[in-house]
């Protein structure tokens, strides 16, 4: 699930840090290392994203969504059909398929609300755990095929999920997809997969986490293209293209881990190098992509403020 | 400077996206040898601002005298190419360069993008009397990056001795980076930005952070098992003997690049305590071979009095296998495998039986880790005291010759 600070925070932290003393850029002594680039959205330059050029980036983005629930509510069929006939391996087989499928939609966690929970929740939070009444969804289903190795106990689960993909689809029609938080998917969909994918922790019992990790670059590949003629012409910086550049990266090494079969290796099966080097390429493309969604803000420009680090 | 500013900001994206040219950093002072840096680093200790030059012909954190903390960390390349490398070790000195003068931290504003400097440490960071020195393990001369022809003659992988439970998830790594600094969020600020600054190049594989207790008596600081440790170690301000002890001459069959570097242990050495605290002092004193309260050689008064085994040829005083005499034995055989000893103590959390994770970060610098540290380590093979301590982690790594100035990088003369 993405979570984010409200989009304000890192602003009200700044300030909050401003008043803690009186560094001063114009007079360092040391010119900065890393210092950042004058902002690419100048006004003047090019004219600010408005919430309005969102429209057709994400109406694009709709419908990818709407074609992957589609696949989605297919999958989950395969899913509950190999569970009624007690195919364990083929249960698990759907399963990876369904959870990759969900994984590529990213973008759309936060407009489902609460059904997002009913599909992709996990047992961190609930009192209880994975013996909760409100633990369901994909991973419910995912601690019966594994962990319990159980088709009778994933049949309850797997038709809860059924259900709440069904009432996705049917959301579809109305589903509204916030510009800002979609500008922020684009970095964070990638955020999520270190943070819950790469730990070990959003899928634990399948070990799925290349998986889910290969469906977010795609995902993420998706939302930057529907992005791509608002970032390209405000992208003094070459940002996108070396986002890009490190999604190959991560791609290709992924594919490299592909066994004979094509499917990916358990995430806890891999050597501490093959870790290190998923890890690597996963941190070293969210600091690229970490520079895309504020070429695209959708909200109107703040105020000037003090620039931090300056004093007045 | 605000040209510069933009300027900057595109380098380091370019080293990010795996292009290899990072410009200069800030002009730099001057070329420091060792007596120098250790004088600045005495002085840094009373004037906390003064910073410890990052050049150098030995690198800093060596001969420094240690400052309360310690970071060590070890990163596996995942650089696809040579230049890739190159860069990545660049931007590891630019930036070693900047936190260890100190600098005016860039926080970020609106429109500005991610945060440039983490802002841990306030708009006004200051030295610190940080330290980062950059090695190399053995591994990074395999075949990937054709550096095999160069390797520092004497670097290995580190050894399995029959005392050890290494961890493998602990053990070796391609680069050491050992951050020492009186502050703890000064080492996290170096940590994350020279992390952030090779992201996509260098993997993180390990890290441990250590520290020493506060100065309060005279001495060696005690470590966890709460006798003073170090108190053999060589003399710093002994220009010939960190010549013999601690740096790489040109005249050992060394590659030139390797001149005027160092070899590196890391050891993460587990002290049992609940157990040791369950040993009476006496025993314990046995064990070490030193008063626990003064930190004197058994017998003697004050804690660098000289052990002489001499008159105790049987061990009645110091007994024959006691940790301080199967170290060092002081006989003329043995001297020539002294080590520049630079721990810190850690602490991190229980194990699953319950019992306190600490004990030592152990580190030791040489000019030849099977004459020096593997020496000493055979003699300490089955001594009592192994029972309460246990080798969990670490690696040998080479330490190259310092950054000759503002342009230079810890690691040019390997990869240039």
């Amino acid at each position: 699930m993405l979570r984010r600070l409200a989009p304000g925070a890192a602003v009200l932290l700044a300030v909050a840090l401003a008043g803690c003393g009186g560094g001063s850029q114009k007079k360092a002594e040391n010119p900065p290392a890393q210092p950042y680039s004058k902002r690419s959205t100048a006004p003047g330059v090019v004219a600010r994203v408005t919430p309005a050029d969102y429209r057709r980036p994400i109406a694009d983005y709709r419908r990818y969504v709407r074609r992957r629930l589609g696949t989605l509510g297919a999958q989950v069929g395969v899913l509950r059909a190999a569970i009624a006939r007690d195919d364990l391996s083929g249960a698990r087989a759907a399963w990876m398929r369904a959870d990759a499928t969900y994984e590529s939609i990213g973008a759309a966690y936060g407009a489902f609300g609460d059904l997002d929970a009913a599909v992709n929740g996990r047992p961190d939070g609930l009192p209880g755990g994975v013996h909760s009444q409100d633990f369901t969804g994909l991973h419910r289903v995912e601690l019966a095929l594994w962990e319990r190795r159980s088709t009778h106990d994933a049949a309850r689960p797997a038709a809860d999920l059924a259900r709440a993909v069904a009432r996705m689809r049917a959301k579809m029609a109305t589903l509204e997809i916030d510009p800002l938080e979609y500008s922020l998917r684009a970095h964070e969909i990638l955020e999520d997969g270190i943070h819950l994918q790469l730990s070990g922790q959003a899928s634990p019992w399948s070990g799925s986490a290349l998986v889910a990790l290969r469906a977010e670059v795609d995902g993420t590949r998706v939302v930057l293209d529907t992005l791509t003629p608002l970032i390209s012409r405000r992208d003094a910086s070459n940002a996108l293209p070396q986002a890009r550049r490190a999604l190959r990266r991560l791609s290709t090494a992924l594919t490299q881990l592909e066994r004979g079969d094509g499917t990916l290796p358990r995430w806890d099966a891999l050597s501490q190098r093959d870790r290190e080097l998923v890890d690597g390429l996963a941190a070293g493309a969210a600091e690229q992509l970490a520079y895309v969604p504020e070429l695209i803000d959708p909200r109107p420009a703040r105020p000037a403020q003090r620039p931090f680090g300056e004093s007045g | 400077m605000p040209g510069d500013a933009a300027g900057g900001r595109v380098r380091r994206r370019a080293f990010l996206g795996g292009a290899a040219a990072l410009g200069a950093g800030a002009a730099i002072d001057r070329v420091a040898g060792p007596r120098e840096q250790a004088a600045s680093a005495q002085s840094a200790t009373t004037a906390p601002s003064r910073p410890i030059a990052f050049e150098g012909v030995h690198q800093a954190g060596i001969l420094t005298p240690s400052p309360r903390h310690a970071i060590f960390a070890a990163f596996d390349s995942i650089a696809p190419g040579r230049a890739d490398l190159a860069a990545a070790l660049q931007a590891l000195s630019e930036r070693a360069r900047r936190l260890t003068r100190g600098y005016d931290a860039l926080l970020g504003a609106p429109g500005e993008g991610p945060t440039p400097d983490s802002g841990i440490l306030g708009p006004k960071a200051v030295p610190d009397d940080l330290t980062v020195t950059i090695a190399f393990g053995a591994s990074l001369f395999d075949d990937r990056y054709g550096l095999a022809a160069r390797k520092p003659r004497h670097l290995k992988p580190m050894t399995t001795f029959p005392d050890d439970a290494l961890v493998a998830e602990e053990c070796h790594g391609d680069v050491m980076v050992q951050l020492c600094a009186n502050g703890e969020q000064t080492l996290l600020n170096a940590l994350r930005d020279l992390m952030r600054a090779t992201r996509g190049a260098l993997a993180g594989r390990w890290k441990i952070e250590g520290f020493l207790p506060q100065p309060r008596e005279s001495g060696s600081p005690r470590n966890l098992l709460g006798f003073k440790d170090g108190t053999a170690n060589p003399a710093t301000a002994d220009a010939a003997e960190m010549d013999r002890v601690v740096w790489v001459a040109g005249d050992g069959g060394e590659p030139a690049w390797a001149v005027g570097g160092t070899y590196q242990v890391v050891r993460i050495i587990r002290n049992r305590v609940e157990f040791w605290d369950r040993v009476a002092r006496s025993e314990q004193e046995l064990m070490i071979g030193r008063d626990k309260g003064t930190g004197a050689p058994l017998g003697k008064r004050r804690e660098h009095d000289d052990p002489d085994y001499r008159t105790d040829p049987k061990g009645d005083r110091i007994p024959m296998d006691a940790h301080i005499r199967l170290a060092r034995p002081r006989t003329p055989e043995t001297e020539q495998s002294r080590i520049l000893r630079r721990g810190f103590n850690y602490s991190r959390g229980l194990d699953m039986s319950g019992q306190l994770d600490m004990g030592l970060v152990f580190c030791c610098f040489q000019t030849d880790v099977e004459r020096q540290f593997e020496a000493v380590q055979k003699r300490l093979a089955g001594e009592p005291l192994v029972d309460y301590v246990v080798p969990t982690g670490g690696g040998y790594f080479f330490a190259p010759p310092g950054a000759r100035d503002s342009e230079d990088w810890v690691g040019s003369g390997l990869l240039a």
